[in-house]
């Protein structure tokens, strides 16, 4: 009797990163398009993945999903160590890269039925409720080379669905949506996210990002400079106080002085005083104990904090200099 | 770099709201699956202006044509002859049908092996972690299940015209002669009607012939035989020519022709006609895979369309006529040429070329293991190169 040796265990889905890639590395010829790149997605969030454009972002998308072949690194999707089970991994998740684009002489339902034949038995069953979910039932039987760009994403992001992933990859899911849409989209990516799904996007609309995403990660040339939770980054990030008074003047020339002041800029109504990254927020009654005891009337104090934009554009518009 | 800890994650494990209770699927095989066959031929079948198109060459201008020669018979039967019969099967098979069959399973599988790639859902493909070669492999039936009914259809017509608009009697060499007859059987015929054979059939005596006195003692109101010689100087005397002699040179002139005259039918058979099917159906798959590895391996449709255009009705002819000595191997590698040493028997060549105005033979000649060795070459060959383009692909 003879015996054969089990084959090698497959890891499932399991472990904290829906995403993980260390020193992923991808080059056209000369350019270094994905540049040793380090990424930790969290399960079961909205991740954001930022950057200017021709900043790797689609890239990296595309090497993650075997669209193309890494030049270095390791990387794994849902725990599943690709490329290696990179079919276990992709059974499990969802994916729109660039513009989504179909059969056009076919309709939404057939491209579905297309793409459902290339997954499991069960993602048949999923074509009319993925359908509905975005809002596409009504006209799912029209070709698809009558769909506007919105009704087109709406339609890849139903694809993304038939495999009921865990884990879907939207680049740049917004394009071409109307207000009423990207609200839609805003809400579909919450409620998947709110089914303990994953949802990585890129995009370049960054307040959308903002409302949308728990996480985000922040890319340039491609390479990753910033990654973490919206509301830490934005934590680390420099801050400004609104100072409405009776005399700009003479209260930028009391806290011109002071060393946690960064900037002073005194204005008609008042002044703003830029704050460092940290600064405690006790400054802000030591602003105002300041000014009292200067003899100039204090009528109101607001801190003002960056937004996701201004962070990133702070944070890039910094690699512009240092460049 | 600065990287941020990332404080969102939850626990690590799975998400309990997550269900991920599925079987695997056996998706990274490289067989596809039925369903991947049924949408794929959905999608080819859908493209109404490529079908309309493969319809009217390969059914279309049979159909044409024949109907024309079925009307123009019909209104003027002594002027035209009819629209079917074994020789327009003959020609209509090896001119007609084997070329087009194949321009249009080369554009078909041109088709197939580029536009996911051309119209971008290609990428939506490989995302599904469905193996790439299976994708490639689920165009192959989807496709034939097209091509060859599509063949079939337009093989049929001519087969049906062929046979119901047959000539009712077998004319040949301009003299209604019963079809079918024997070799002794023909010249007994013969004998019995000398006049007509001695003055229409072919054939070519010497000068000092004992046949020659017999013939020319036959009165010919301009008959067509193209050597015959009759009278001239020295002619004997066509009184001592008996009847005898007459009908016994009318067997020898007969017994010259029946090769010839074996070769003509009223219709085509039920075997040649399901063996030409065959011919031509295999023909026109191999014009599919050749046309889908080129197409897959070139990313692109309109161009490898172009090539196999060149090849059938350029390259093929051109290297097909006579044999290059220093191209011979070359000639024979070619897939048209290997075909067609498999046509079958009663067909003229479709690439060879006549000689004395007798049918077309091969100009170019293999064996019968060395022509099948260069179809399944072709087969293989671009079938992998298309499949290899494929899986190494940037998506």
């Amino acid at each position: 009797m003879t015996t054969t040796a089990p084959p090698a265990p497959v890891p499932d889905a399991d472990g904290q990163w829906a995403v993980e890639t260390h020193g992923l590395t991808k080059r056209f010829k000369d350019n270094v398009a994905v540049d040793g790149v380090e990424l930790l997605v969290p399960r079961g969030c909205a991740f954001g993945y930022l950057g200017p454009n021709g900043a790797g972002k689609t890239t990296l998308i595309r090497v993650l999903l075997g669209l193309t072949g890494a030049d270095a690194g390791t990387m794994s999707l849902l725990g599943y160590e690709v490329p290696r089970h990179r079919d276990r991994a992709l059974a499990r998740m969802g994916a729109i890269v660039d513009e989504p684009r179909f059969h056009g002489h076919l309709t939404g339902r057939q491209n579905l039925q297309m793409l459902a034949a290339a997954r499991e038995p069960a993602a048949r069953a999923r074509i009319g409720p993925s359908l509905e979910r975005v809002g596409m039932a009504q006209r799912a039987d029209d070709k698809v080379s009558k769909y506007s760009m919105g009704m087109r994403q709406r339609l890849g992001v139903a694809a993304c669905l038939l495999g009921d992933p865990q884990l879907l990859i939207l680049d740049e899911p917004m394009n071409g949506l109307d207000p009423g849409g990207m609200l839609e989209m805003r809400e579909m990516i919450g409620s998947l996210v709110a089914e303990g799904r994953t949802v990585v996007l890129s995009s370049h609309l960054l307040d959308e990002v903002e409302r949308t995403c728990d996480a985000v990660a922040i890319v340039d040339r491609g390479k990753v400079i910033r990654q973490g939770p919206i509301a830490d980054l934005l934590a680390g990030a420099a801050f400004e106080l609104q100072v409405d008074c009776a005399t700009p003047e003479r209260a930028a020339a009391l806290l011109g002085g002071t060393a946690w002041a960064a900037g002073v800029h005194p204005g008609p109504d008042g002044l703003r005083v830029d704050l460092a990254a940290g600064t405690d927020r006790e400054v802000v009654a030591e602003v105002n104990r300041l000014l009292v005891e200067g003899g100039v009337s204090v009528y109101r104090l607001q801190e003002v904090h960056a937004s996701l934009e201004s962070w990133f554009l702070e944070v890039t518009t910094r690699l512009g200099v240092d460049r | 770099m600065t990287t941020t800890a990332v404080t969102v994650a939850p626990d690590g494990g799975p998400d309990p709201r997550v269900t991920d209770d599925r079987a695997p699927d056996h998706r990274g095989s490289w067989v596809p699956n039925g369903a991947m066959i049924a949408t794929r031929f959905m999608e080819l079948r859908r493209r109404r202006g490529l079908m309309a198109a493969l319809i009217l060459v390969n059914i279309g201008i049979p159909v044409v044509f024949l109907t024309v020669r079925l009307v123009a018979h019909a209104v003027a039967p002594h002027s035209y002859g009819p629209a079917g019969g074994y020789d327009l099967f003959t020609s209509m098979v090896a001119g007609v049908l084997f070329v087009f069959g194949f321009i249009v399973a080369a554009t078909l599988g041109c088709t197939a092996g580029s536009v996911d790639l051309t119209e971008g859902m290609f990428r939506h493909l490989v995302v599904t972690g469905r193996s790439r070669l299976a994708l490639y492999l689920a165009r192959i039936p989807a496709g034939l299940a097209i091509i060859v009914p599509l063949v079939a259809v337009g093989f049929a017509f001519v087969c049906a015209v062929c046979v119901l608009a047959a000539p009712t009697q077998l004319e040949f060499q301009g003299v209604p002669v019963p079809v079918g007859l024997s070799q002794p059987a023909f010249e007994t015929w013969a004998a019995g009607h000398p006049d007509e054979v001695i003055c229409n059939f072919g054939f070519d005596i010497g000068p000092n012939s004992a046949l020659l006195p017999v013939v020319n003692s036959v009165p010919c109101g301009g008959g067509n035989g193209p050597s015959i010689q009759k009278g001239g100087p020295g002619a004997p005397a066509t009184s001592q020519v008996t009847q005898a002699q007459v009908e016994d040179a009318a067997r020898q002139i007969a017994r010259s022709n029946y090769a010839d005259y074996a070769r003509r039918f009223l219709s085509p058979s039920v075997s040649l006609m399901v063996k030409s099917g065959l011919w031509i159906e295999l023909y026109a798959a191999i014009g599919f895979l050749v046309g889908l590895g080129l197409s897959s391996l070139m990313g692109q449709r309109t161009v490898p369309v172009i090539l196999m255009i060149v090849l059938e009705i350029v390259l093929t002819p051109l290297l097909s006529h006579s044999p290059i000595a220093h191209l011979l191997n070359v000639q024979r590698s070619l897939v048209g040429i290997a075909v067609t040493h498999l046509e079958p028997g009663g067909l003229p060549s479709v690439f060879g070329n006549s000689q004395n105005g007798g049918p077309r033979v091969p100009g170019v000649t293999e064996s019968t293991t060395v022509a099948i060795c260069v179809i399944v070459g072709w087969i293989v060959v671009w079938t992998a190169l298309g499949a290899w383009r494929m899986v190494t692909r940037d998506a």
